[in-house]
């Protein structure tokens, strides 16, 4: 339950967005770094693991969708969590997130950070979590 | 003998000579008479050749009137062929007119409405005032308004029925490039938005209670503002999807109390700042419903939203729910100024708003309840009002209760429970 020992990688292209959600899950206790585009954010994946990925879906370039695609590609059994960052009325996409292994997700404007922090504390620690298939920890 | 035969001869001779004189006499009369009647029969011939002149100037200029129509014109006889084309339509059927004169109409040119054809015995008859979809020439297709008149024809003009082809393409074009824009600036203004109300909310977390009242009231004011602009502009991207027709809903079952709970909640400052009182009966033996849980926290974000618009200070707004065997119905009922009866038919309309409306600076853009009502109506639910003026409103809604399957929500129970309730949302 202690959040220092939990690793998240938010990918967010919009800077002040990027920013206040860094601020505020470093400052709930997270170890958290953060990419601006799909490209660095696959970049930073590839060399490191993290225990959830915040993931914007509309970026520039390689979208939030080919990242989680080309990332579960080359780690089919990652037990990371993923969670879309998402504007209201893009259901197809979400559908097609859960599809790649995205395991929830939370529409932006809607939440204020301290929520967003809030459910990822949830996600992380707040029920039984369904066993992945090769537990790491 | 040879005597006789010469006199005869002579006589003969002198007969035809005078037989041809006579004829020649008759044939100068003929021909005078003839020069004469010819000279007579001049200035008929020249009235028939003005009058030609005329009936052709007069059939140009019809067909020129007829060409410069931007409507297709289509004139059918008795029998259903087609008589006449003008420019217009030869360019929205791809046909020229020597290519479908004559020719009955269904065979050439074929009219559907939504996905069904209809006939020229349906458009025929009677006046005909519909969108259909043309297809002409080649399967040329183009969208037009027809309207269709029955001629007065008789017999000679054997003119039976009238087609007006107006074109829609060119206003459907412009209807999305107006839907696009709006999509296009709702998202655009979103983006700030969403930070404005983040820092916001982080600022009042943190510093809220180290402010002296009047500051921190300037900064709620700025909060709820921004809040109501979020509304705003998630009601217009909602309209611009009902126009499109791709307002989509998921429908899973949900508790109302957790989803509404927070709506409600946040709402509570807009309603603290103008001094309402905003109360949520929850309800926990209340059934699952089926219903999409963002919509409906859209749905009652809007009415209470209305509520508070339409309340004035002191007055007191209550949210709860009443179950049925088969569905769940939710109230929202306030103390404000209630509607008029001839107001209520309207309300779900688009763009409506209460003109009479007492409150100052009469908020809203009338989008809320019509969005609310295409939800509902998505999600198989009813909504609708009871009000009276001075004593305030009822707005009711009612959804299916879903029968009970949690297999899916189970599946992933490691999340929280702020997930099914719409706060994450599988």
């Amino acid at each position: 339950m202690d959040p220092a020992s939990k690793k998240i990688l938010l990918v967010e292209d919009e800077d002040f967005i990027r920013e206040l959600y860094v601020r505020q899950l470093t400052k709930a206790g997270f170890q958290v770094k953060s990419a601006v585009d799909g490209t660095s954010g696959l970049e930073t994946l590839k060399a490191e693991t993290f225990d959830l990925l915040l993931l914007d879906i509309m970026l520039p370039g390689m979208n939030g969708l080919q990242l989680l695609r080309e990332f579960k590609t080359n780690n089919p059994t990652s037990p990371m969590i993923t969670i879309l960052l998402t504007n209201l009325g893009q259901e197809a996409v979400i559908k097609e997130g859960f599809e790649l292994g995205a395991q929830a997700y939370l529409i932006k404007a809607s939440y204020t950070p301290d929520q967003v922090v809030s459910e990822v504390k949830n996600a992380l620690f707040g029920g039984q979590p369904v066993p992945p298939p090769n537990p790491t920890q | 003998m040879s005597t006789a035969l010469l006199i005869l001869v002579t006589i003969a001779s002198v007969i035809s000579v005078m037989a041809a004189i006579i004829w020649i006499l008759k044939l100068r009369r003929q021909l005078s008479e003839n020069t004469r009647n010819a000279a007579q029969l001049a200035p008929t011939l020249r009235q028939l050749e003005t009058e030609r002149d005329i009936a052709i100037a007069a059939r140009d200029k019809t067909n020129e009137i007829l060409a410069s129509v931007i409507d297709g014109i289509v004139a059918l006889d008795f029998n259903k062929n087609v008589i006449l084309l003008n420019k217009a339509a030869q360019e929205l059927t791809g046909y020229s007119e020597t290519e479908i004169q004559g020719r009955p109409i269904d065979r050439m040119i074929r009219l559907f409405s939504e996905q069904e054809e209809i006939l020229p015995k349906t458009y025929c008859q009677g006046s005909f005032n519909k969108p259909v979809k043309v297809v002409g020439k080649e399967g040329k297709q183009t969208k037009v308004n027809l309207m269709t008149t029955q001629a007065e024809g008789s017999v000679q003009t054997n003119l039976g029925c009238i087609l007006i082809l107006h074109d829609l393409s060119k206003e459907e074009e412009l209807e999305q490039m107006k839907l696009d824009f709006v999509s296009m600036a709702s998202h655009e203004l979103k983006t700030p938005l969403t930070s404005i109300i983040g820092y916001l909310s982080v600022f009042l977390d943190e510093a809220g209670n180290k402010l002296p009242k009047e500051n921190l009231d300037l900064l709620d004011k700025a909060f709820v503002s921004a809040k109501q602009l979020q509304t705003l502009i998630q009601n217009l991207l909602n309209v611009n999807k009902i126009e499109r027709e791709r307002l989509d809903v998921e429908v899973e079952p949900i508790n109302l109390n957790d989803n509404f709970g927070k709506a409600i909640e946040d709402l509570q400052n807009q309603a603290k700042l103008k001094n309402i009182s905003l109360n949520f009966s929850r309800d926990d033996t209340l059934p699952k419903v089926l219903a999409d849980p963002v919509r409906i926290g859209e749905v009652i974000n809007n009415l209470v939203a209305n509520a508070i618009n339409y309340t004035s200070a002191g007055g007191k707004i209550t949210v709860y729910m009443k179950a049925s065997p088969n569905e769940v119905t939710t109230t929202v009922e306030d103390t404000g100024m209630g509607i008029s009866q001839e107001a209520i038919p309207h309300l779900f309309s688009k763009f409506f708003r209460v003109s009479n409306s007492m409150q100052k600076g009469n908020k809203g853009t009338g989008l809320g309840l019509y969005i609310s009502k295409s939800i509902i109506q998505k999600l198989n639910g009813k909504i609708w009002v009871e009000s009276e003026v001075g004593k305030g409103s009822k707005f009711h809604f009612s959804l299916p209760v879903a029968i009970q399957d949690t297999s899916s929500l189970d599946r992933n129970k490691f999340v929280s429970e702020a997930i099914q309730t719409g706060a994450l949302n599988y």
